[in-house]
C-alpha cells in the first residue's frame, strides 16, 4: 500500500472540484491510480483520463506529469508519496 | 455564387390541404435564448439540406441567429447574447398560413408542420408580417422560407454545436445545447427552470449546482 | 472547383475579376497555399527586394475551401504579403466573420497592389466592387471604423463585415495588424502597415450568394461524424470553457511562461497564475468565427468588482484574453491583474497592434531600465517625458503603445518594427550592445512562451518562414511528450516525444509544418486538430472533408506532399530575398542563457540547436550548409518551375 498525491489543474480541477487529493493504492501503477481517480470522481473524469477506445490513459488534450515534468504512462510504477499532476495539453494562442 | 430554387423536405407522399382537420405539431423546435454562440452551423446546414444542388447560403436558411443586445434576460442581464429566430409551429392552421391568399401551405402528414408549396406561392409576402415571431424569411431569390422540420429530422438540431442527444445519456455535455426538437412538456421539464444567477459563482455554476448541466460551460 | 480572384490596382483604380481554375486548387489546395502562389507570381514580374511599404508590394486575402461549408472547424482567413517589419515572407491568419461573409460574395481571394492617391476602402457586395472614399475613416481606430462602416452600409443584402486598420496601420508602423470586425486580429508580420502604405483603410463585405459544395451528402455526413468525435472528446469541453487560457496553469506548472522578457518562466502574483479568470469575468460565449463546433471564445464585461484595477475599466467589454494576450501581458510585462490583462487585449486589438511584438519591445526596454543600463535621462529622450518603466505598470505600458501607434516620439520610431530591429537601432544609437536582452528568432519577435527546454519549439522559432513563429510547426509531440503521436508519425519510434535528445525534433518540425500548411490552406482553425492530432489528421480525416467540399480526392500521402509544396514555396520566397542558414537562428538569451526555474532548469537552446536544425534540413531535403533548397527537393514536390527561378538568381543549393 502506498500513498500517491494528485494535483488537478484547469479542467481537471473543475471535474474534481478540488485542486489536490491523495489516494492509497495497492497496485502501484499509474493505470491503477487513474482508476481510483475515475472511481471517485465519476464518468466525466473517466472520459478525460481514459481513452474509451484503447482503455489506456487518454492522450488527447491532456498532460500527466510526475515531479520531474516527465509524462507518465499507464504502466509506470509509482513510489510512495509521489505526486502526479494532471494538466490540460493546450499550446499556442 | 449562385441563387437557386429551394426544395422542401417532407416525408409523406400524400399531403393534407390547409383546410383539413390536422392536429397541432407535437414535436417542435425550441431554442434557449441567449445561450447561442452564433456559430451559424445551423444556418449553414439548413441551407445546404434545402438546396437541390448542394449550395450553402445562410440567406436561404429557415432560421436566423441574431444578436440581441437589447434583449436582456434573467440569465443574461448584460444582454450580450444571441437568439435563434425559429419557427414556433403555432397551432394548426398557423397564422402565416391563414393569411395566405393562394393557399400555398399544406401539412406534412408526418410532422403535421405547415409547409409552403413553392409552386403555388406568388411571393406576395403576406405571411412575413403574418408570423408573430418573424420566422418566415425572404430568400435572395424572392422565395418565402418557412421551417418544414426537415420531414421530422431537423438538421439544425443535429448541427447545433451542443448535442441534444447527449442530454439523454447521463448528461455528458457541458455546453447547453441551444436548439431542441421535442414535445413542449418535455422541454419545459428539462429546460424551463433556469435557476437564478448567483453573485458568487455565475450563471453556469448555478445551473451546475441545480443539476441542469453537469459542468459549467 | 473554381473560384474567383479580385485584382485591385490602387494606383489606377482598376478592378478586375479573374477565375482561379481547378488546376490551381489541384496544386495549391486553397487558402494560404493559393495566397502564396498569387504572391509568388506577382514577384516574378515585380522586384522581390522592393520596399514592403512601397506600391510594388502585394496584399493578398484568401479564404480556404472548407470555410463555411458546415465542416465545423472554424474559419480562418489569411493575409499574405511581404512583411514590412521583418522584410521577408509575411502572412497572418485571423478569424471573425469577415472571411465567412466573403465566401458568400463572388470572390474568395483578393489581391491588392499599387498605392491609392487618397484614403479609400474597398467595398464588395456580391459581385459589385468599388473603391470608396475613406477620408472620414482616416484617423479612426478599428472599432470606430467598423462601427461607422456598419452604419453606413446598412444590413442589405447582408450584415456588413469588415477588415480594417487603425492609426498604427495608417502610420505604417511595422507591427501594425489588420483586424476583422474589430474583434479578431490578423496580428503577425505587419499587414496593417502594408494596407496603410497603400492608403487602404478597410475592406467591407456583404454577400447573399451561394456556395456550391461538390458532394453535399458526403459533406453533411462528414460533419455529423466530426461533431460526434468532438463530443466524445472530454478535453474539448475544457477547451470550450477556457480556450487557450487553459494553458496558463499547465505552463505555470512546468515553467513555460515568458516572464519579464523571459528572465523567468513562471507568472508571479496570486490570481494570474490560474485560469479561474473564467469564473469571475466570463459572461457569455461567442465563437470567434462561424462554422465552429467548439466556440472557445467568450466575452467579458467588467463591472468593477472583480479586482482593484478593474475599477479603472468599468463597463469595458471585449472578448476574453487568450493565451498570447495573457502571455504577453502577465508574462512579458508582468501585469498581475486579470482586468488589466483583459484591457491589454482590448487596446492592442482596437489599435490593431501585434501584442507579441509590442510586448517584446516594451519588455526589452523595461529590462534595460531594471538593469540600470539606461537612465531616467535616456527614458526622457525616448518618450519626451519621464516614465517609471516599472514592470507591470499599466500606465507606462499604455504610453508605450501610444508611442508606437502614433509615432510621435523616438521610442515609437525605433521600435515600430518590433524588438529585433528596435534593439539593433537602439544599440547603434547608444553605442552599446543591448542585443543580449532582445528576444527574437529569425528576426521575428518571440512568441511569449519559454522555449529553451523544448528543442522542437526552438527549431520552430528559427526556421518559420515568417520569423519566430509557433503556428507554422507547432511542437505538439514534444511539449506534451506524446509518445503515441511520435510512434504514429515515425514508424514506432518514440524519440520525438523525449525532451532530452535532439533526435526526430527537426523531423517533427518539418512534418507538422506540412500538416499545418494543409489546415491553413483548407481555411480552418488549428485548434480542432490540436485537440486530437492523431484523430483529426489534416491529410487523412480533413482530406475527406476537402474532397467533399471541392471534389478533389487525394490520398493522405498526396496531401502531405501538397503541404510540403506550400512550405517549400514560402522558403523559396525567403531564399530569393537572400535568407540562408545563418538567418535560421534565435536570440542570444535563448541560445546561451540557461533557464533558472520551472521543471526544466538549466536548459539552453545551444544544447541541441544545431543537430536539430541539421535534421530539419535533412528531412526537407535542403542543403545543410547554405540552408538552401536543392533542385531535387523542389522537383520531388513538383516545383520544377520554382527551382528554375531560384537557379537563375543563385538561390538554389549548388
Amino acid at each position: 500500500m502506498i500513498t500517491v498525491h494528485a494535483k488537478f489543474h484547469s479542467h481537471f480541477k473543475e471535474l474534481a472540484a478540488t485542486g489536490e487529493d491523495s489516494f492509497v493504492i495497492e497496485i502501484t501503477t499509474v493505470s491503477e491510480f487513474a482508476k481510483c481517480i475515475c472511481d471517485k470522481y465519476g464518468s466525466r473524469m473517466r472520459a478525460m483520463l481514459i481513452d474509451p477506445k484503447t482503455n489506456e490513459l487518454n492522450e488527447r488534450g491532456t498532460m500527466f506529469v510526475n515531479e520531474k515534468g516527465m509524462r507518465v504512462s499507464a504502466e509506470d510504477i509509482l513510489e510512495d508519496g509521489e505526486t502526479i499532476t494532471f494538466l490540460v495539453g493546450i499550446a499556442g494562442g | 455564387m449562385s441563387f437557386v430554387p429551394q426544395k422542401e423536405l417532407v416525408t409523406g407522399v400524400e399531403r393534407h390541404p390547409l383546410d383539413a382537420d390536422v392536429p397541432n405539431v407535437i414535436e417542435k423546435l425550441f431554442a434557449l435564448k441567449n445561450q447561442c454562440t452564433e456559430c451559424n452551423v445551423c444556418e449553414v446546414a439548413c441551407s445546404l439540406v434545402h438546396s437541390p444542388d448542394g449550395t450553402v447560403n445562410p440567406q436561404y436558411a429557415r432560421l436566423k441567429i441574431d444578436h440581441a443586445p437589447d434583449k436582456a434576460s434573467r440569465v443574461n442581464p448584460d444582454g450580450l447574447g444571441f437568439i435563434a429566430e425559429i419557427c414556433h409551429h403555432c397551432g394548426n392552421p398557423p397564422p402565416c398560413a391563414e393569411v395566405c391568399p393562394t393557399e400555398a401551405f399544406y401539412y406534412d402528414p408526418k410532422t403535421k408542420a405547415a409547409v409552403i408549396e413553392q409552386d403555388n406561392c406568388i411571393q406576395c409576402m403576406e405571411c412575413v408580417p403574418g408570423c408573430p415571431f418573424d420566422a418566415v424569411f425572404i430568400a435572395p431569390s424572392g422565395e418565402l422560407l418557412k421551417c418544414d422540420l426537415c420531414g421530422g429530422d431537423p438538421v439544425c438540431v443535429k448541427a447545433c454545436a451542443a448535442r441534444p442527444e447527449m442530454l439523454n445519456q447521463g448528461k455528458q455535455y457541458v455546453r447547453l445545447p441551444v436548439l431542441f426538437y421535442s414535445e413542449q412538456a418535455e422541454f419545459n421539464k428539462e429546460h424551463k427552470q433556469v435557476p437564478e444567477k448567483t453573485d458568487e459563482v455565475g450563471m453556469m455554476q448555478a445551473m451546475l449546482e441545480a443539476g441542469t448541466i453537469s459542468s459549467p460551460a | 472547383m473554381e473560384s474567383r480572384l479580385l485584382r485591385v490596382d490602387l494606383t489606377t483604380g482598376e478592378l478586375k475579376s479573374e477565375v482561379i481554375p481547378h488546376s490551381i486548387f489541384e496544386r495549391w489546395i486553397g487558402g494560404s497555399g493559393i495566397n502564396n502562389w498569387i504572391m509568388w507570381e506577382h514577384f516574378l514580374t515585380h522586384d522581390i527586394n522592393c520596399d514592403p511599404r512601397g506600391p510594388d508590394n502585394i496584399f493578398v486575402f484568401g479564404v480556404g475551401p472548407l470555410a463555411g461549408t458546415g465542416a465545423g472547424s472554424g474559419i480562418k482567413g489569411r493575409i499574405t504579403f511581404k512583411s514590412p517589419c521583418y522584410n521577408m515572407f509575411g502572412d497572418s491568419a485571423g478569424g471573425g466573420k469577415f472571411p465567412y461573409m466573403l465566401r458568400f460574395t463572388a470572390f474568395e481571394y483578393i489581391a491588392i497592389t499599387g498605392k491609392s492617391p487618397k484614403p479609400v476602402y474597398l467595398r464588395i457586395c456580391n459581385n459589385e466592387v468599388s473603391l470608396e472614399d475613406a477620408s472620414h475613416l482616416w484617423g479612426k481606430d478599428t472599432l470606430q471604423t467598423h462601427t461607422m462602416l456598419r452604419e453606413e452600409l446598412g444590413t442589405y443584402p447582408s450584415k456588413v463585415h469588415t477588415l480594417s486598420i487603425s492609426q498604427a496601420g495608417e502610420n505604417q508602423v511595422g507591427i501594425a495588424s489588420v483586424v476583422s470586425d474589430a474583434l479578431r486580429i490578423h496580428a503577425r508580420c505587419g499587414g496593417g502597415a502594408v494596407m496603410g502604405s497603400k492608403n487602404l483603410k478597410a475592406i467591407a463585405v456583404q454577400g447573399n450568394g451561394g456556395l456550391p459544395i461538390a458532394m453535399p451528402d458526403e459533406m453533411l455526413a462528414w460533419s455529423d461524424d466530426f461533431r460526434q468525435k468532438i463530443d466524445s472528446n472530454e478535453a474539448v469541453y475544457g477547451f470550450k470553457r477556457r480556450g487557450t487560457l487553459g494553458a496558463v496553469e499547465m505552463y505555470q506548472h512546468i515553467g513555460s511562461h515568458f516572464w519579464r522578457n523571459n528572465q523567468g518562466n513562471m507568472f508571479r502574483g496570486g490570481e494570474i497564475t490560474s485560469d479561474n479568470w473564467v469564473n469571475k469575468y466570463h459572461k457569455y460565449s461567442e465563437v470567434c468565427s462561424s462554422d465552429c463546433f467548439i466556440a472557445c471564445d467568450a466575452k467579458y464585461k467588467i463591472d468593477g468588482t472583480e479586482s482593484e484595477a478593474a475599477k479603472k475599466y468599468i463597463g469595458e467589454s471585449f472578448r476574453r484574453p487568450e493565451y498570447l494576450t495573457t502571455g504577453s501581458a502577465a508574462g512579458a510585462l508582468d501585469v498581475r491583474d486579470w482586468a488589466e490583462v483583459a484591457h491589454w487585449g482590448k487596446i492592442t486589438n482596437d489599435y490593431g497592434i501585434d501584442n507579441q511584438d509590442l510586448s517584446c519591445a516594451i519588455s526589452f526596454l523595461m529590462e534595460l531600465k531594471q538593469r540600470k543600463l539606461i537612465t531616467d535621462q535616456d527614458v526622457v529622450e525616448l518618450f519626451g517625458r519621464e516614465q517609471s518603466l516599472e514592470w507591470g505598470n499599466m500606465d507606462d505600458i499604455e504610453a508605450c503603445l501610444h508611442s508606437i501607434v502614433f509615432q510621435k516620439d523616438l521610442f515609437g520610431k525605433l521600435f515600430g518594427d518590433g524588438p529585433y530591429l528596435g534593439a539593433i537601432r537602439y544599440s547603434e544609437l547608444k553605442g552599446q550592445n543591448f542585443m543580449k536582452y532582445a528576444t527574437y528568432g529569425k528576426g521575428g519577435a518571440s512568441f511569449t512562451e519559454e522555449m529553451r527546454p523544448f528543442p522542437t519549439w526552438m527549431n520552430n522559432m528559427a526556421v518559420a518562414s515568417r520569423g519566430a513563429d509557433h503556428l507554422k510547426g507547432i511542437g505538439l509531440i514534444e511539449k506534451f511528450q506524446r509518445k503515441d503521436l511520435s510512434k504514429i508519425y515515425f514508424d514506432g519510434r518514440t524519440e520525438a516525444a523525449d525532451l532530452t535528445v535532439p533526435t526526430l525534433k527537426g523531423a517533427s518540425t518539418a512534418l507538422i509544418e506540412n500538416q499545418v500548411a494543409l489546415l491553413n490552406s483548407y481555411g480552418v482553425c488549428l485548434f480542432h486538430w490540436m485537440l486530437d492530432p492523431a484523430g483529426y489528421t489534416p491529410q487523412d480525416y480533413y482530406g475527406k472533408a476537402y474532397a467533399a467540399a471541392t471534389g478533389i480526392d487525394r490520398t493522405p500521402d498526396e496531401l502531405m506532399l501538397d503541404g510540403a509544396r506550400i512550405c517549400n514555396l514560402e522558403k523559396a520566397f525567403n531564399s530569393r530575398i537572400g535568407m540562408r542558414r545563418e538567418h535560421d537562428t534565435v536570440c542570444e538569451r535563448w541560445m546561451w542563457e540557461p533557464t533558472e526555474e520551472g521543471m526544466y532548469p538549466g536548459s539552453v537552446a545551444a544544447d541541441m540547436f544545431n543537430p536539430v536544425l541539421d535534421e530539419y534540413y535533412e528531412w526537407r531535403g535542403w542543403d545543410k550548409e547554405s540552408g538552401l533548397q536543392t533542385r531535387k527537393s523542389l522537383e520531388a514536390c513538383g516545383l520544377d518551375d520554382v527551382a528554375e527561378v531560384l537557379a537563375q538568381e543563385g538561390s538554389l543549393a549548388k
